[in-house]
């Protein structure tokens, strides 16, 4: 109950393409987050799951029935929208009761899943209040108790965060996570923010453009992104890149001439790269750790943001390329202030001229 | 009270579109039924020219005008210094006396003077102004549609029955909407009313109650209506007491008989042109006689101009016999000028045979007015009477009342009419 | 284009802030003798003027012109009769048969008033929701037909009466057609059902488009997500009308409502130009009969006519006042939301 399968899926409006090429398997019970710059069709891709748009081209499955020819209504999906969408002039009560009276459910069966899902949520305060009385996290709890009364086969959800305040985001988070351990249905879920996923998703499916970077666990994205877009994406701050030149082979990988001259290692497949290879070098700022003089990279600092559990450090090499450095703890630095990094050589990740991971990294 | 008048009309004038006449200005408002407009035109500028230190304005207005806004500017104190008008006993207190403004009284006493009356108030002997012309009502039919369906015209003492069924075997035979028309108008059905031996007039000369001659034709009218041969349209279209002609529709051929009056002649050559051959032919019969009503315009002057001196000028212009000789002639009217009439020869400017044919008919016709009919452009509740009949009549073709309740709410308006103005 | 006004701008800069220099210190020394509500009560002198001497002087006079009777249209001509011209309005053997009352012409007129406000009033909603439901939907030349529906709205009351009266009378556009297609024609503006309909039909054609402009603001105004969302749970489409459409639609629907009423009560031009108020008087209405009766009719009686526009005034005034509560609500619940 609960796996969705995409195979092909692609959707254009007129000239402007807006997904290509789209397979993804969606397996029963997970949590998926689709994330990507705006722009980059995830909210068109769950409208498109949703069934309230129709694909150009490709299938949608659910467990196994091919959905694409139903319509929305008959898919047995539940919605939470980035603006709630409930009916104004109805009751809590009523706005959830509504999907199950269309379903001509026996009133006391509706009464009891009402009951259940605002305890589970805590909104059994509210059953009798209008959504215009309500504030906006009461609000979301409401969506989301609208769409749980329904039983779905999944739920999907359309940033039903980023209409709160910070603070109410990160407990809402919490709440969204525990809900998925309880009800173990399968979520889809839609965010621009790389936080949201990385802490709600079991796993992670990355868009750009219409297509999709790479589907992975959020550890696994992290550490071993497919390609530069994902690289910069995920991980915040984001990941320092460098531009280098292959100069040729070290044992378990190659060396790479980058900054003013420097030798970097990096792992490499054997014949992944070849000598004068162009190589883009890829090092978390997480990842810098200051050294003594001469020990490391100098950098010449240019900013800092002292944050108290850590410090952000942005610099410049000598050469005008800019990093960004976080220092655990807190660092006694001013602007102008130089000093040295250094990485690890695992660390390191490496990009072929095409922006993909090198093989073997 | 002189400062709030003169401030309401002050009002007033801001509120209606008359505008002041300065000396030596003339407004003379006019409504035509048929080509009056132009002979008018001329004959103003003949004066002018005549006399340049007068202007004449003159305003040609649609009938409605004279009809409806004339009173209401008239009650506010203004509106034109001359105006040719139908409505003439019921708003009488409004014209001017011309007897010191005229050069020769007892020239118009001597061709005008039967018809004083018609333009006074009762008792009254001032000299208001003089009758356009006389007008009658009777009936046109057309000759040619009967000859088409073989049906020959009924004979000068035919009564209405005849009349009319011979017009609805003209209306059988070529498939015509209806038989004949009347124009809707009280006024207009006050010569068949009297030919069945009605009398609005007590002997004190209060209205007295709808008797039986009315009530005679007002059945018969309300059965033609009902049996499609009167076309039901011209009553049954307006409310109240709106007036509509049936014209049009016996220009358009859709009618065999049409029941108006001498003033349509102008307009039916016009408009009817080669079209068919018409005739004219008196008002039918009842059971009392063959009435029409006699009726007409007459130029008058309002108490409220200016320029009375001026005033008088232009009236005395447009009075003088050769003036009235050629406008009658010109426009096809029946004169009301003594003389004119006395010296006859009327040189009618018209090729149409057809019109002096008409003419002369109506001519006779005269000679068919009972008194009863004779008595009401001089009655000062005439106006009332007619417009509780029409207003009444019509509801009755519409199916909203019986005839009976018709007859008595009619009694109770013009009662009404008669209550308020105590 | 940009060149020629920045040139005109400069020309008359200078003038203009001459003549602004020369205003100022008067304005000034105005503003400080009399602060800004005296000035403010300067500035709407000359309109509350205009108001008081074309509205609130003649509705005066026509209430005391209501008290007097006579047959003189001038006012101190007239007698003083109290509540007569009311008590002749209002008497009545038999409140539902015109017959029976006095003054029979007057409850014919509210009767057909009545009849008339309650159907055109309920049709053109009706027809409005559905022309807006419809113009609200993607369809091609959408721009081009909200035109075509809003334009009867900008003619003359006159020109649509005569419009219709030609499609139809006897020798009308309507018979016409029909005979071409083989049927009867009819004689449609002398049958009183007929010429009620018709009055009726040719008052919602003429008058639809406004209203359906403002359903259709109202349509605009519901958040698309909202339909999405009855998807999402299976609502059928009627019932997405029902419960979510038409309950949202709510304060539009009154407003359309009440201003429809109020211009229902007044209904004449159109009418008096398609049927004259026949046959007979089937499709006379209030304002026909005031005009008759004041003015036009050769049965004239301004006083009667008075009292009876003092009375239809009095209708109105508290329709206006539904319409001002219904607003005032509205607005209320807009800033709850």
């Amino acid at each position: 109950m609960g796996q969705i399968t995409l195979s092909g899926i692609s959707k254009n409006f007129g000239a402007v393409q807006v997904l290509e090429g789209i397979d993804l398997d969606i397996r029963k019970g997970e949590l998926v987050v689709f994330v990507g710059p705006s722009g980059c069709g995830k909210s068109t891709l769950l409208r498109l799951i949703a069934g309230l748009d129709k694909p150009t081209g490709g299938t949608i499955a659910i467990d196994g029935r091919d959905v694409t020819p139903v319509p929305a209504a008959d898919r047995g999906l539940a919605m939470v929208f980035q603006s709630y969408a409930l009916y104004p002039h109805m009751s809590v009560r009523q706005n959830m009761a509504f999907g199950l009276e269309n379903a001509h459910l026996p009133r006391p069966e509706i009464d009891a899943r009402i009951a259940e899902a605002s305890r589970m949520l805590e909104i059994a305060k509210l059953l009798d209040r209008r959504p215009g009385q309500l504030s906006g996290g009461q609000r979301q709890r409401v969506a989301i108790g609208r769409a749980i009364v329904r039983n779905p086969t999944a739920f999907l959800l359309d940033e039903p965060l980023s209409n709160l305040d910070a603070e109410l985001r990160v407990s809402m988070r919490a709440e969204l996570a525990a809900l998925h351990q309880r009800l173990g249905t399968t979520m889809v879920y839609v965010t621009h923010d790389q936080v949201e996923a990385m802490t709600l998703a079991d796993r992670i499916v990355v868009l750009r453009a219409g297509r999709i970077e790479q589907v992975d666990t959020p550890l696994a994205l992290f550490n071993a992104p497919a390609n530069v877009f994902v690289a910069g994406f995920i991980g915040a701050p984001n990941m320092n890149f460098i531009q280098g030149v292959v100069r040729g082979p070290v044992e378990g990988g190659v060396a790479v001439t980058a900054f003013d001259g420097r030798v970097v290692p990096v792992d490499a497949a054997a014949g992944a790269l070849a000598p004068g290879d162009a190589v883009t070098l890829g090092v978390r700022p997480h990842h810098l750790r200051r050294v003594g003089p001469d020990e490391g990279l100098p950098v010449t600092v240019h900013l800092v943001e002292a944050l108290g559990a850590e410090t952000v450090v942005h610099g410049r090499t000598a050469e005008g390329q800019r990093i960004l450095a976080v220092l655990a703890g807190q660092e006694p630095l001013a602007s102008g202030d130089v000093i040295a990094l250094a990485f690890e050589r695992r660390q390191t990740h490496a990009f072929d001229k095409d922006g993909l991971r090198v093989a073997g990294n | 009270m002189k400062i709030v008048k003169s401030v309401m009309a002050a009002l007033a004038l801001g509120l209606m579109s008359s505008t002041a006449a300065s000396a030596g200005d003339v407004r003379l408002m006019w409504y035509s039924d048929g080509v009056e407009g132009e002979v008018i035109k001329d004959l103003v500028g003949r004066f002018m020219k005549e006399n340049p230190d007068v202007n004449v304005i003159l305003d040609n207005v649609a009938y409605k005008v004279v009809q409806e806004q004339l009173p209401i500017q008239l009650e506010a104190g203004q509106g034109p210094d001359i105006a040719r008008v139908t409505n003439l006993k019921t708003i009488a207190q409004h014209w001017l006396d011309l007897t010191p403004h005229i050069k020769d009284p007892a020239y118009w006493q001597a061709n005008f003077g039967n018809e004083f009356d018609w333009m006074r108030p009762d008792g009254s002997k001032a000299i208001t102004g003089f009758m356009t012309q006389i007008t009658l009502t009777g009936g046109f039919a057309n000759k040619t549609l009967f000859e088409q369906a073989g049906v020959p015209l009924p004979g000068p003492k035919a009564t209405w029955d005849e009349w009319v069924d011979a017009a609805a075997k003209v209306q059988a035979s070529q498939k015509l909407p209806a038989a004949f028309a009347i124009d809707r108008s009280g006024h207009r059905i006050s010569g068949p009313n009297v030919s069945y031996g009605a009398n609005y007039i007590k002997p004190d000369g209060s209205p007295a109650p709808v008797d039986a001659g009315v009530k005679a034709f007002a059945e018969k009218l309300v059965k033609w209506t009902a049996e499609g041969k009167h076309m039901k349209e011209v009553w049954v279209s307006a409310a109240g007491s709106t007036y509509r002609a049936a014209a049009e529709d016996f220009i358009n051929a859709q009618i065999a008989y049409y029941y108006s009056g001498s003033w349509q002649i102008a307009n039916l050559e016009t408009k009817i042109g080669n079209s068919f051959d018409w005739v004219a032919t008196g008002t039918p019969c009842g059971t009392k006689g063959c009435s029409g009503l006699a009726g007409g315009a007459a130029l008058v002057a309002i108490k409220y101009t200016k320029n009375p001196k001026d005033v008088g000028r232009v009236m005395d212009f447009l009075a003088r016999e050769d003036i009235v000789k050629e406008f009658t002639e010109r426009t096809l009217f029946l004169p009301a000028h003594k003389g004119v009439i006395a010296k006859g020869n009327l040189d009618f400017k018209s090729n149409n045979p057809a019109v002096k044919a008409a003419l002369q008919k109506y001519v006779a016709a005269t000679a068919d007015i009972m008194p009863a009919a004779a008595a009401l452009p001089a009655w000062k509740w005439a106006t009332p009477y007619y417009g509780a009949l029409v207003t009444r009549i019509s509801q009755v073709m519409a199916g909203e009342l019986k005839l009976d309740e018709a007859f008595a709410r009619m009694d109770k308006d013009i009662a009404d009419q008669v209550a308020q103005a105590k | 284009m940009a060149g020629v006004l920045g040139r005109a701008a400069g020309v008359l800069a200078a003038p203009v802030a001459w003549a602004a220099a020369l205003v100022d210190r008067p304005m000034r020394a105005w503003q400080n003798a009399t602060g800004t509500n005296g000035m403010a009560a300067v500035f709407l002198a000359p309109n509350m003027l205009i108001f008081g001497v074309f509205v609130l002087f003649p509705l005066v006079i026509n209430i005391a012109y209501s008290m007097t009777g006579g047959t003189a249209l001038f006012l101190p001509d007239r007698t003083f009769v109290g509540a007569a011209q009311y008590e002749r309005l209002l008497s009545c053997a038999d409140y539902t048969d015109p017959k029976t009352c006095e003054e029979d012409q007057f409850w014919i007129a509210v009767r057909n008033t009545g009849v008339f406000v309650v159907f055109q009033v309920a049709l053109m909603t009706v027809v409005a929701v559905v022309t807006a439901l419809i113009l609200n939907r993607e369809i091609r030349g959408r721009s081009f037909w909200r035109a075509v529906f809003f334009f009867p709205v900008l003619l003359s009351p006159v020109v649509v009466g005569l419009i219709w009266r030609w499609i139809l009378q006897r020798d009308g556009l309507l018979n016409a057609a029909l005979f071409q297609l083989g049927f009867t024609p009819h004689v449609w503006l002398t049958d009183r059902f007929w010429a009620f309909a018709a009055a009726i039909g040719v008052s919602i054609w003429a008058h639809v488009g406004f209203y359906a402009l403002i359903v259709l603001a109202g349509l605009q105004a519901i958040p698309k997500d909202l339909y999405e969302a009855a998807e999402m749970d299976g609502t059928k489409p009627g019932r997405v009308f029902w419960r979510i459409t038409l309950p949202l639609l709510m304060p539009n629907l009154l407003v359309v409502i009440v201003l429809a009423l109020i211009r229902a009560v007044q209904i004449f031009d159109e009418v008096f130009v398609l049927t004259g108020g026949g046959p007979g008087t089937s499709t006379m209405f209030l304002t026909q009969y005031i005009y008759e009766v004041g003015f036009a009719s050769l049965l004239k009686n301004p006083g009667l006519a008075s009292a009876a526009s003092i009375l239809m005034g009095g209708v109105l005034v508290v329709l206006t006042l539904v319409q001002l509560a219904v607003a005032r609500r509205n607005e209320a619940k807009g800033k709850r939301q």
